[in-house]
């Protein structure tokens, strides 16, 4: 009798599953999307892509750090511990544990990572303009692997699919030429796909495309194919220099027509500190802006990314990009009608009296709070003068070099801010190409970049070790978590 | 529906038709006589083969403590209670034999069978509480796939037959005050300090004269003298066939922070009803409603009221001379704290109804059938008004564009630019458990007096949760008289926004238990359980869980003769049992992620994967062997002794990822994997002592001791560690989880004194890149003769949040009418992270910043004090402190009134106490409060950022019974 209850019971037990009972079990989470039974429509695929582009929006750190660690800017800040990865950075004291640089490398692995996903999913349906989609996608993984590659070396190259935790570990970094093809091959396929312009503000178009693989080459000393890639781009005559260089960083004059590809913001969502990647807002703006500043046009702000002394005097004194690019915040008050009236503070994190007057907090252009999170400005990642001089540069570096045109490219950008031809040939025009890039494009984010490129870093910037800081360490905790096989930076 | 009701059918058929349920159990003590619940069914403690401890309501109720969590503070060995806020209607921890798991470490709470989560713990009233019985070991694997934690069983108050009705009335009103206060700089110490920071790095000193006095004390006028009351009134009664017991109170607390603005108010009522239906059938329900209001502010972190406090500037005033709010200028994230207390606008309301409807077929003498419905029905509404406020220039938390508190301008199109005023938000979550249990006991006695007794049941669970929610803007007038979101004046609605989540989560469970007992002498208990869960993938969906067991009675074997030990009983304990709790769906990539861009200025949704799927994700599973003694010595005494050994595998781990998977992106997350092992083993002790002392004095002592041994045997495959808790603002991770160190243990650099000299750093055998004189020396762990910052080859740990030994002592005294009472408990061995001092040049800081490094040989403990670029914030040993601590948490007086005076009055007893809480704490800890739970996780434990602390309160109190 026991025996038979026993028997009936575990018997009743191990049957459980199969009484239909399985299908109480099966709750499927309402109103939601599964990962695994998307890409059916067409919208589908807009909406991933939509999302592939949202980590373009990181681009305030690889900003911040391409200038601080230049001879450009310092840090600056609250205090030394604010941000404190900037400030080791700027003191090239940099290590491997520095959640800035994490952030560089994690974020552009996100927008990979959302890229191989709709990849992945390519082939799930057809549709009119599926091409279209596909282009994009590409040009967006080529600039995540691109910002990789100028920040990190050889990083672990990933196309196509996304990756199981357990697969991480077996990866290792692959080398910086594989990338570079990878980019390369990317930007070509969204170049043979996309149209010179898109209607819609904000697009990828196949001017960007083209400038950034002239740009890619450019960093690859590979001047021929970067010359002619620029060429084509400047033959279509599709962007022109804006008359007055002041203009160019305004919202209100937001998509002029030097724009060649810039990273989209908007003040119309709150933001907080907790999650800096989750914000709609440019974090530049205001983090860049005056601390507790409380006087007319400007916001106040955390005082980062202020620029030095070395390049306040860089200018020549007839450069109207000097104060364009550069307030110096107690001539700027004296000028005002009440200046005793007017009040900031100087951050512990380092003061030198000039802020970045590109981005910069102003009155017209402030996001919902906390607004020194969400301004609305776009960040102009390459713009039309930015093309000329890169084009001027691979013109003079080419093997066999054609200076006129390099001087014709060059002194257009000359000419705008009213500045008089330079007729320089040789390796003075190189130089003075690199010299105009670093006047035109102060504070954009190039100027640490270009110094290594063009093996200049050891000689400006304080404390840089040739062979050593020319890359970044790859994040010590990221090396962790692979597993702990790949090969650290050397030096680091 | 259908499907519930076929499970059901299904398996009520197959275990036949059956009988007993479940008497009432008021007194539970250590005798062997006692019955203990534990879970479908009871024993007496002579048959249970388990570890479990049990408490009586009585004692709960006499602490006086109205928190259910801290009231169980002390009592228990092996049970940890630790607080994670002390703010009226915060919460604590609470652990069953250390950490087990990563994730969440909060045992089974079960209220007469259903299921309470520990959040939800202060709806309850102590005083409804009749018994508490807590299962430490494999035996609660009655409970299966959610009995890994150990299992808490509440039972609450029953009335008894045959009794006229007894009413009791009891109350306190109480006075709190902060138990204690920082040692900060005073203003003149201040500009001092700041002045030598600022000159050190090379800028201008901020403070020209420092003949400042005292200034401001923050703390002196932030902490406030707070009331708290508790009222009570209960009957209970019956006659032969039926018995009620019902019970109402309220309870409400201020906060010694805030007073109204962190109030905790509770409204409890309860209807225990049991009535015999006929011969064969028994009718039991029980009811429990609480309402709960709480008002909070910030708390536990950067830009809680009391960070703000603590890095207050003491130079500044807390009112300028215009009568407002100073600004304390120069730090962007430190704000007024009494411009954010008056401005915060914060309230949750709970209504919450939990009951059970039994139906008990005593089928015959040896079999009872038990059929019961459980519910647990919860809203939970909160409100929150966001005016807009200017603290200052420059303060992140600004709503206001400036301080003529101007509304931002937001561009909704292109030169379209609308206001964005103050803004309110509601919303309500709805959260509804069902539960349905079947099971039969029966029981069966053989010749020569050998029992079996069997359990067999199924149950079906069900948990169902959703929100909705919104947010409204352009209140008018700026005015919390208007803030409802109806209200909102938003031009074209175009600023407010809903909200919505909704989950649901089932459970489907058989059980079989069998109990033998040999001539009362030899006991043997077999459990199996299984379960099927959806928060798991089809792969992994069902499992096993058996437990076996064993006691034996030494002390009635013919050959026993100890007199001195008058009972002993050996017990040991095998069995395997699960933890499921992950958030549902945790198997499934969800396309929740933020994909946003913006394309012609517009915001476009697009979509990101969420958290990356894992079909195989399974239930964690503990293994846990137990042996333990019971015995009495001599008339007074009984003791329990423990000694266990537990295994947790496949734990549940939501680790950070390599960030080539890309969980990086805005609302993305690693994976939940399982992976990992880890151990806790210790020692459980528990003395009671009951007597008579000479001259008409009675004694009553409880001594409780624990010791715990928690390690981590090992982390996902190619994982050394994960990282935990951060240090900081935006700086390093100071606590892991790693092989062969406890949970969350801290790990960093280790300081070996002060440089006192640049010859000093020069001639060190050991380079440390940039130290200058009077910066810390830190140890070269790995001997390379570098101290390496840029990666962990010269950390080490430098100790483990979790205490090593805990105890409590009980004492109470009584003589004639008079009894005093206390209750004290200690933690030791356990560290502490400070890490609420704001590392900003201005921010105050605690006076042995004082006794800084000013010269060569000034001293050898503190760094110098500068603004520039040093390592000495770098986590190491000097942020971690000893946070051993024992307290005295109760001390009581009362009076008992009886005799004839009480009887004109038709009262049967009356006492009058006063008592105080919190009294006394003896600890190094230079924090508010070394008894520190955990915010943020298993590994966000001990690290102190700017904790609530628990109030001291005196209370003046009465209880009637007539």
């Amino acid at each position: 009798m026991k025996k038979t209850i026993i028997t009936t019971l575990l018997g009743g037990m191990l049957l459980l599953p199969q009484f239909g009972c399985e299908k109480f079990l099966d709750v499927d989470p309402a109103y939601t999307q599964d990962a695994d039974n998307f890409f059916n429509t067409p919208v589908d695929y807009e909406r991933a892509l939509t999302g592939a582009y949202d980590l373009m929006q990181g681009s305030f750190m690889s900003v911040w750090i391409g200038e601080i660690a230049s001879d450009n800017t310092i840090a600056g800040g609250e205090s030394v511990t604010d941000t404190k990865g900037l400030h080791e950075i700027d003191d090239m004291s940099h290590v491997a544990v520095n959640q800035e640089l994490r952030n560089v490398f994690r974020w552009n692995y996100a927008g990979i990572t959302r890229v191989n996903f709709i990849m992945e999913n390519k082939n799930k349906i057809d549709f009119q303009g599926k091409d279209k989609i596909l282009a994009q996608a590409s040009f967006l993984r080529a600039f995540y692997y691109f910002e990789l590659v100028k920040f990190f070396g050889d990083v672990p190259l990933v196309v196509d699919k996304r990756l199981g935790a357990d697969q991480v570990t077996t990866l290792d970094r692959t080398p910086k030429a594989e990338v570079y093809k990878q980019i390369e091959s990317d930007l070509t396929y969204a170049i043979s796909k996309l149209d010179w312009t898109a209607a819609e503000k904000g697009r990828i178009t196949k001017g960007a495309s083209t400038a950034l693989l002239g740009k890619v080459y450019l960093y690859q000393d590979k001047f021929d194919e970067a010359a002619t890639t620029f060429q084509t781009l400047i033959d279509q005559n599709l962007y022109t220099l804006i008359p007055n260089y002041n203009q160019l960083f305004t919202v209100a004059n937001e998509g002029h027509k030097e724009t060649v590809f810039d990273v989209e913001y908007t003040g119309a969502e709150g933001g907080s500190y907790g999650c800096l990647i989750c914000l709609e807002g440019n974090a530049g703006p205001g983090f860049q802006g005056i601390r507790q500043y409380n006087g007319p046009v400007y916001g106040d702000g955390n005082s980062y990314n202020l620029p030095t002394k070395n390049l306040y005097d860089a200018f020549a004194s007839g450069d109207l990009r000097r104060d364009a690019t550069i307030l110096d915040i107690d001539a700027f008050i004296a000028k005002q009608a009440k200046p005793a009236d007017i009040k900031y503070a100087k951050g512990a994190g380092g003061h030198t009296g000039y802020y970045n007057n590109k981005y910069i907090k102003r009155q017209t252009e402030i996001g919902l709070p906390d607004n020194d999170l969400t301004s609305p400005v776009n960040y102009k990642v390459i713009r039309y003068a930015d093309v000329l001089l890169m084009a001027a540069e691979a013109y003079a570096r080419k093997a066999s070099p054609d200076e006129n045109k390099a001087k014709t490219y060059l002194n257009l950008v000359r000419k705008r801010v009213n500045l008089s031809d330079v007729t320089s040939s040789g390796q003075t025009l190189v130089s003075d190409i690199w010299n105009e890039r670093r006047l035109e494009l102060a504070c954009e984010g190039h100027r640490f970049f270009d110094l290594v490129r063009t093996k200049q870093a050891a000689s400006s910037i304080t404390g840089f070790v040739a062979g050593k800081h020319e890359l970044f360490p790859i994040p010590q905790v990221e090396i962790d978590l692979a597993g702990g096989n790949w090969k650290q930076n050397p030096n680091y | 529906m259908r499907l519930l009701l076929k499970c059901v059918v299904v398996c009520c058929t197959l275990y036949g038709t059956a009988v007993q349920g479940q008497t009432n159990v008021t007194d539970t003590s250590g005798k062997m006589e006692d019955v203990v619940i534990i879970g479908y069914g009871k024993a007496t403690k002579k048959e249970f083969t388990g570890a479990n401890s049990s408490l009586k309501g009585q004692s709960l109720e006499k602490l006086n403590i109205p928190r259910m969590d801290q009231a169980l503070q002390g009592q228990i060995p092996g049970v940890v209670v630790s607080t994670n806020s002390g703010s009226p209607g915060g919460t604590s921890s609470i652990r069953i034999r250390g950490l087990s798991t990563f994730g969440d470490n909060d045992p089974l709470i079960l209220v007469d069978g259903v299921v309470y989560d520990s959040e939800g713990l202060n709806a309850l009233n102590p005083n409804d509480i009749a018994s508490i019985n807590v299962l430490k070991d494999a035996t609660a694997g009655i409970y299966g796939v959610r009995a890994a934690n150990g299992v808490i069983i509440v039972e609450t108050k029953k009335g008894q037959l045959k009794s006229a009705p007894r009413w009791e009335i009891s109350g306190f009103q109480g006075l709190q005050q902060t138990a204690k206060k920082l040692d900060l700089l005073n203003a003149r110490e201040y500009a001092v300090l700041k002045n030598e920071m600022f000159a050190a790095g090379g800028e201008d000193m901020p403070f020209k004269n420092t003949s400042l006095g005292e200034g401001t004390n923050w703390q002196d006028s932030i902490f406030k003298l707070a009331p708290v009351y508790q009222y009570n009134v209960s009957v209970s009664g019956g006659n032969d066939k039926t018995t009620y017991s019902l019970g109402g109170s309220v309870y409400d607390q201020q906060g010694i922070v805030g007073l109204q603005k962190a109030n905790f108010n509770r409204l409890n009522g309860r209807a225990n009803f049991d009535t015999r239906l006929s011969d064969k059938w028994k009718y039991s329900s029980v009811f429990l409603y609480t309402n709960e209001k709480r008002s909070a502010l910030p708390e536990n972190g950067i830009g809680s009221v009391l960070y703000n406090t603590i890095n207050a500037f003491p130079t500044d005033p807390i009112k300028g001379s215009n009568g407002k709010y100073t600004y304390l200028e120069e730090v962007a994230d430190i704000i007024n704290p009494f411009a954010q207390m008056e401005n915060t606008h914060n309230w949750a309301w709970v209504n919450k109804f939990v009951g059970k409807q039994e139906l008990t077929a005593e089928i015959n003498d040896n079999l009872t059938f038990t059929n019961r419905f459980n519910y647990n029905y919860a809203l939970v509404d909160n409100k929150a008004f966001s005016p807009l406020v200017w603290f200052g220039p420059g303060k992140a938390q600004n709503t206001a564009l400036n301080a003529n508190l101007d509304p931002t301008m937001v561009e909704i199109a292109p030169d379209v630019k609308i206001e964005r005023g103050a803004s309110v938000s509601e919303g309500r979550a709805t959260y509804g458990d069902l539960n349905f249990e079947s099971f039969l006991n029966h029981q069966k006695e053989f010749a020569g007096g050998n029992k079996l007794k069997t359990t067999a049941g199924i149950s079906v669970f069900q948990r169902r949760g959703n929100y909705l929610g919104g947010t409204a803007y352009n209140i008018p007038n700026n005015s919390l008289d208007f803030a409802d979101i109806s209200a909102n004046l938003a031009a074209g609605g175009y600023l407010n926004n809903v909200y919505s989540w909704e989950f649901k989560e089932r459970l489907l469970s058989a059980f079989v238990r069998s109990e033998y007992n040999v001539k009362n002498r030899y006991f043997l208990s077999g459990i199996l359980r299984r379960d099927g869960s959806s928060k798991f993938g089809p792969n992994a969906r069902w499992g096993w869980f058996p437990t076996l067991s064993g006691a034996w009675m030494i002390s009635d074997e013919d050959f026993y003769n100890i007199p001195w030990m008058s009972t002993a009983k050996l017990r040991m304990s095998y069995g395997v049992s699960g933890n499921d709790q992950i958030e549902n769906f945790a198997y499934r990539g969800l396309l929740n992620g933020e994909g946003d861009y913006i394309f012609n200025d517009i915001i476009v949704k697009g979509v990101a994967i969420g958290r990356a799927s894992n079909p195989d994700l399974k239930w964690e599973s503990t293994s846990q062997f137990n042996v333990g003694a019971d015995m009495s010595i001599g008339r007074h005494i009984t003791t329990t002794a423990n000694y266990f050994v537990k295994r947790t595998k496949d734990l549940l781990f939501q680790p950070e990822v390599s960030g080539v998977l890309g969980t990086a992106g805005p609302g993305s997350y690693p994976p939940i994997i399982n992976a990992g092992d880890v151990s806790n083993s210790g020692v459980e002790l528990d003395i009671q002592y009951q007597g008579a002392m000479k001259k008409r004095w009675n004694v009553a002592m409880g001594l409780n001791f624990a010791y715990l041994k928690n390690v981590v045997l090992s982390t996902p495959k190619g994982v050394d560690f994960i990282p935990g808790a951060g240090f900081g603002v935006g700086g390093s991770v100071a606590s892991r989880f790693q092989k062969d160190y406890p949970i969350g243990f801290f790990m960093g650099y280790e300081t070996d004194g002060v440089f006192q000299s640049q010859a000093e750093i020069d001639n060190s055998p050991v380079k440390q890149a940039g130290a200058k004189p009077g910066d810390f020396k830190f140890k070269d762990i790995n001997g390379d003769g570098v101290i390496n910052f840029s990666d962990d080859s010269d950390k080490k740990m430098l100790g483990s949040p979790l205490p090593k030994f805990t105890a409590g002592y009980n004492l109470s005294l009584s003589h004639k009418g008079w009894d005093i009472s206390m209750q004290l408990y200690a933690a030791v061995g356990q560290k502490i992270v400070r890490n609420y001092e704001r590392q900003q040049p201005y921010a105050n800081q605690l006076s042995y910043t004082i006794n800084r490094w000013t010269g060569p040989n000034s001293t050898n403990e503190h760094p110098r004090a500068t603004t520039s670029l040093t390592r000495n914030t770098v986590f190491s040993d000097y942020y971690v402190e000893d946070g051993s601590f024992m307290r005295l948490r109760n001390l009581q007086v009362g009076y008992t009134l009886k005799g004839q005076r009480l009887e004109k009055l038709k009262m049967t007893g009356l006492r009058v106490y006063l008592s105080a809480n919190n009294v006394y704490t003896l600890t190094k800890y230079m924090g508010y409060d070394p008894d520190l739970g955990s915010v943020g996780g298993a590994l966000g434990a001990g690290i102190d950022n700017g904790f609530y602390p628990q109030a001291r309160t005196v209370m003046l109190g009465f209880s009637i019974r007539f």
